[in-house]
């Protein structure tokens, strides 16, 4: 067992019960990723505000929401196609209120610098779902590089929680190029091998 | 030709394309390389705009003091 595998199960237990309080109270999965969202929202206001331990608690709260409404559609068999897009979208929202909170701090104490930095890491926070969205429009599945949202994630509350947030914008920043350089990389040597087999 | 490359270049190739599973022991590898980082590098290098003080660095020295 790993170090994250084990934190991951240790949180899956207080998870769970709010998994099964949302299903016992038959609350729809999409009601769940619209509230995840608005918490988001607010935290990221909090974020712009710089009130960073604040944020951070909000922001589990917010993706407490975000990460139980997938397995509340399937204990309640609501997955649907129009699910997935709706929390797909949705979750895009939340990236992005994040980040544009961030930059407004940044802007209001005249760091520039770092609004350039928040601002591309966003760029590529959303290259990075949108390379796998289009990505699997041509080839099967395009699950490579580390920077996903989950990771993503957790950095804001790390960077929240100790107020390091400039160290995970570089972080995201740098690790969010690589996963896109990594998507398109694979895309490229897959689909060139599936023209070499019909050509062959 | 068949093309060796060598043991650094396998790491940091590997590292760049990053194909492994969450929970994997290389996944937990990378996750100390980034708190290392985000932990232990002074915010004045990175001229952090809101850090202030050693922050978690700081939280493990003070008591040795």
């Amino acid at each position: 067992m790993t170090v994250t595998g084990l934190i991951g199960r240790m949180c899956m237990f207080p998870l769970q019960a709010i998994i099964s309080a949302c299903v016992a109270l038959r609350i729809h999965p999409n009601v769940l990723t619209f509230v995840g969202v608005v918490i988001n929202v607010a935290a990221a206001w909090a974020l712009g505000l710089g009130h960073f331990v604040t944020a951070g608690f909000i922001m589990v709260v917010a993706n407490i929401f975000d990460f139980i409404d997938g397995k509340v559609a399937v204990e309640l068999k609501a997955v649907s196609a129009f699910g997935a897009f709706w929390d797909s979208v949705i979750d895009r929202f939340s990236d992005i209120a994040l980040f544009i909170g961030l930059i407004y701090l940044y802007s209001t104490l005249g760091r520039t610098d770092y609004v350039m930095v928040t601002a591309l890491a966003m760029m590529f926070a959303i290259m990075t779902s949108y390379t796998r969205a289009r990505a699997e429009s041509l080839i099967t599945k395009c699950k490579v590089g580390f920077m996903e949202r989950p990771e993503r994630i957790v950095l804001f509350m790390i960077g929240a929680f100790t107020n390091r947030m400039a160290a995970v914008m570089w972080v995201i920043l740098v690790l969010s190029i690589f996963t896109v350089a990594d998507r398109i990389i694979l895309t490229y040597r897959e689909l060139r091998e599936t023209e070499r087999k019909a050509v062959a | 030709m068949k093309r060796v490359a060598t043991l650094p270049a396998r790491v940091l190739w590997n590292a760049f394309f990053w194909t492994y599973e969450r929970a994997s022991w290389q996944y937990d590898i990378m996750v100390l390389a980034i708190l290392a980082f985000v932990w232990l590098t002074p915010p004045d290098w990175l001229r952090d705009p809101t850090a202030s003080g050693m922050g978690p660095l700081g939280w493990l020295l003070d008591p040795l003091r």
